[in-house]
């Protein structure tokens, strides 16, 4: 072959090659037998996260539902779950315009991704199907809507978070039930500690955060400044409420009512004493039952003597609990088969056999009504449900600091409490500086 | 046929390499720009250089002369503007910046001060191969070779003040032992200086390979002259070890001006960035959607590697022969 002959013949190879390599001049939305093909990048399997695994083995039912019309593929992800990365990574992908069909935010998430303009607004789908709208719990999508009403997730879950606490420890205490005050709860942490325990486990993250938001959300006000002033505010140490709640967490360290390693972020630290009986009382969400509780790492029959409370209040009558919708759904896509599939898809998920499946499976609380009898036989992990029931009839009702909080709260939490608490600052510094912090994203 | 022979162009004088393999000349032989590659050869030449300079442009070129631009400007992805100065003015005002800079070099200097003398002295001992001296060598490289997250887990167990090694002997030598090493912050830059400073196998493998190349001659005739072991060590052994002191030296200064894995697993920068370093620092820009303004401490970290790169090759003469 001539010299010519071969740059052509090269050329034309590599330009093949590079078109099936990239599926140039193929539909990335439909299969080989014709089903209309969207990626999740949330469905992957996974042996230690229960929420990952149960999206996977969804996909799959849906796959089988669906066969023939719509089919999910499965991205491999390594910020599917919870992670520092996880925003960044989807921030990269919208970038690109290259966000999958399917995947799950936060709430705080869903605000900073929302500013790509490249997330579908699921509003009108809603408006749409009225029946399917009317399923969800009330404010079931206050903390994934956009300001001119878009709403950018279906929310896979609503849940109470409470604070587990040992009754065998409690007992010996004195205790016969969990204390409905905070001073309550404070004599019984001394009671606890006189006897050589630990009364209240945390890390220095998750759960610390947990005890600040109940202390907070428990007080006339602190809702409030859950739901919204945390994200307006300049300085949080403006609001009393805010200071009283912190002054007293801090305190709970002074007097050693909390475990000596409670500051390096690492939920392990909380986790652990608990399920040691070192520790009589730890907070965390219910899928703590099946992640930990009732796993080898816990003592026997420590789930038997596992109750499950919300927040004592301020005063006599007035806990409170915190109430999450966690990740939600949200979609990439702009392709109409695709949006066909991912609507079908977020049907699916939030249809009663499959929210009660994921509640069965990872304790996680459906975010839409089901008939109780249904539950009932859904034979539903007790002490999760049970608080779902309760945070009904409690005075206090509130989000998550990291659910309303700005993006950047966490890391600047991680990096000043240990030191407020070891006084290198005052109250005031801290809230200030936590405020400064938490608003330049980490900084 | 050797590639020197084949390379070099027939009709004109020849390359250094003729003469360093002749030996016979006693000019100096002139470097001619483009004589060293006969034409018919720089085609070739060009073409087996070319993947090199894609994937050094691609992978290096690129991403630093888009971390230098950007540094110019405010960039978190989804936005981009010029802001000339304005990140490294911003950087001037930030207490944080100021002691993630101190903090590093802290660690470096701390890896200097301790890690080398030390890796220098123990490769001395070591190379003059006293019993056991294999398998004290093996010990000593070992720590090296693991990951540095797995260094940093293996240590914030260490550190742990309710169930950490450390806390327990203090405790049981009578000691207070409740301190939360890690996250007090009149402990924690200590306390994570102390997991690194003695690992010191890479320096003792270099001290002991250079050791072993010194002549033996010189010793013979030291001892010849009465020089005792000490004075052979002092005289002979450390004066020659410069060259590889130099490296070492810079080596340790390079990779602890870009710390960040260690630290990250152990405190996350905290407590109150009593242990954050300008790499970890500029990562948490980066999460923070600030991309111009992390790579303008990126291009900071760069500008620090390369004063260090100047100055201690310039301090301890590398390169230049020493016998």
């Amino acid at each position: 072959m001539s010299k010519p002959g071969t740059m052509i013949a090269a050329t034309a190879s590599a330009a093949a090659l590079l078109a099936a390599v990239t599926g140039c001049g193929s539909d990335p939305y439909t299969s080989a037998s014709g089903e209309v093909v969207i990626t999740c990048a949330t469905c992957q399997e996974s042996p230690t996260d229960p929420f990952l695994q149960y999206n996977y083995e969804a996909a799959q039912r849906f796959n089988e539902a669906f066969e023939g019309r719509y089919q999910v593929e499965t991205i491999e992800n390594p910020n599917a779950g919870s992670s520092d990365d996880r925003l960044q990574y989807y921030q990269r992908l919208a970038l690109a315009g290259d966000l999958p069909d399917v995947f799950q935010l936060n709430s705080a998430e869903i605000t900073a991704m929302q500013e790509t303009g490249r997330l579908h607004d699921f509003a009108p789908a809603l408006e749409d199907d009225e029946e399917w709208a009317a399923t969800f719990h009330d404010q079931a999508f206050d903390a994934l809507t956009g300001p001119d009403g878009q709403i950018w997730a279906i929310p896979q879950q609503r849940d109470a978070i409470g604070i587990y606490y040992n009754t065998a420890m409690l007992e010996v205490a004195g205790y016969d039930e969990f204390p409905s005050t905070w001073d309550e709860f404070e004599d019984l942490a001394e009671a606890l500690k006189r006897q050589g325990g630990i009364a209240i486990a945390m890390d220095g993250d998750w759960t610390t955060m947990l005890m600040w938001v109940n202390l907070i959300g428990t007080q006339p006000g602190g809702p409030e400044f859950l739901g919204e002033g945390i994200a307006t505010m300049d300085d949080w140490g403006e609001d009393p409420v805010v200071t009283r709640a912190t002054e007293r967490l801090r305190d709970w360290h002074e007097q050693s009512y909390v475990n000596a390693d409670a500051f390096s972020g690492d939920p392990q630290n909380a986790f652990a004493p608990y399920l040691t009986e070192e520790a009589a009382m730890v907070a965390n969400g219910p899928w703590f039952v099946s992640t930990n509780l009732t796993t080898d790492a816990a003592a026997p029959d420590l789930y038997e003597h596992t109750g499950y409370a919300p927040a004592p209040g301020w005063t006599e009558g007035d806990r409170g609990t915190v109430i999450v919708s966690g990740a939600g759904w949200v979609s990439g896509t702009t392709d109409e088969r695709g949006l066909e599939a991912v609507d079908a898809f977020v049907k699916f998920m939030s249809s009663e056999e499959e929210v009660l499946t994921q509640a069965a499976a990872t304790g996680a609380n459906p975010p839409v009504r089901v008939d109780p009898a249904a539950t009932e036989a859904a034979d539903l992990e007790p002490l999760a449900t049970g608080l779902v029931t309760e945070a009904a009839d409690l005075t206090y009702r509130y989000p998550h600091a990291r659910v309303h909080g700005p993006a950047g709260f966490s890391t600047a939490w991680k990096n000043l409490w240990p030191a407020y608490v070891q006084g290198e600052m005052d109250t005031d510094e801290f809230l200030q500086r936590l405020t400064d912090d938490a608003a330049s994203s980490g900084m | 046929m050797s590639a020197a022979t084949t390379l070099r162009p027939p009709s004109r004088s020849p390359g250094r390499t003729a003469h360093a393999m002749a030996g016979r000349t006693k000019r100096t032989p002139r470097r001619v720009r483009g004589t060293t590659i006969p034409r018919g050869a720089r085609k070739a030449v060009a073409l087996s250089l070319l993947p090199g300079l894609v994937l050094f442009g691609t992978f290096f070129l690129v991403p630093f002369l888009v971390l230098v631009a950007t540094a110019f400007a405010r960039w978190g992805g989804l936005d981009f503007a010029w802001a000339g100065l304005d990140n490294y003015r911003r950087m001037l005002e930030d207490p944080v910046f100021f002691k993630a800079l101190g903090n590093t070099l802290f660690y470096a200097a701390a890896s200097v001060l301790i890690q080398v003398p030390l890796g220098v002295a123990v490769g001395m001992v070591l190379a003059l191969r006293p019993r056991g001296w294999k398998a004290l060598r093996t010990i000593i490289f070992v720590p090296f070779v693991i990951s540095g997250a797995a260094y940093a887990v293996i240590f914030s167990m260490f550190y742990n003040p309710r169930s950490g090694l450390l806390n327990n002997v203090l405790g049981a030598l009578g000691m207070p032992g409740d301190r939360d090493w890690l996250f007090d912050t009149a402990t924690a830059r200590w306390a994570v200086t102390g997991t690194f400073v003695f690992i010191i196998g890479f320096v003792v493998v270099l001290v002991m390979a250079e050791i072993a190349s010194i002549p033996n001659e010189l010793y013979e005739a030291a001892s010849v002259d009465g020089a005792s072991t000490r004075q052979q060590l002092t005289r002979i052994t450390l004066p020659l070890l410069r060259n590889v002191i130099g490296t070492a030296i810079l080596i340790r200064l390079l990779v602890d001006i870009g710390m960040f894995d260690l630290v990250f697993i152990l405190t996350a920068g905290g407590p109150d960035d009593a242990t954050a370093t300008l790499a970890l620092y500029a990562y948490r820009a980066y999460l923070g959607g600030e991309w111009g303004y992390a790579n303008a401490v990126g291009s900071v970290i760069i500008l620090i590697g390369l004063v260090l790169i100047v100055t201690v090759r310039r301090v301890f003469r590398i390169g230049e022969r020493t016998l």
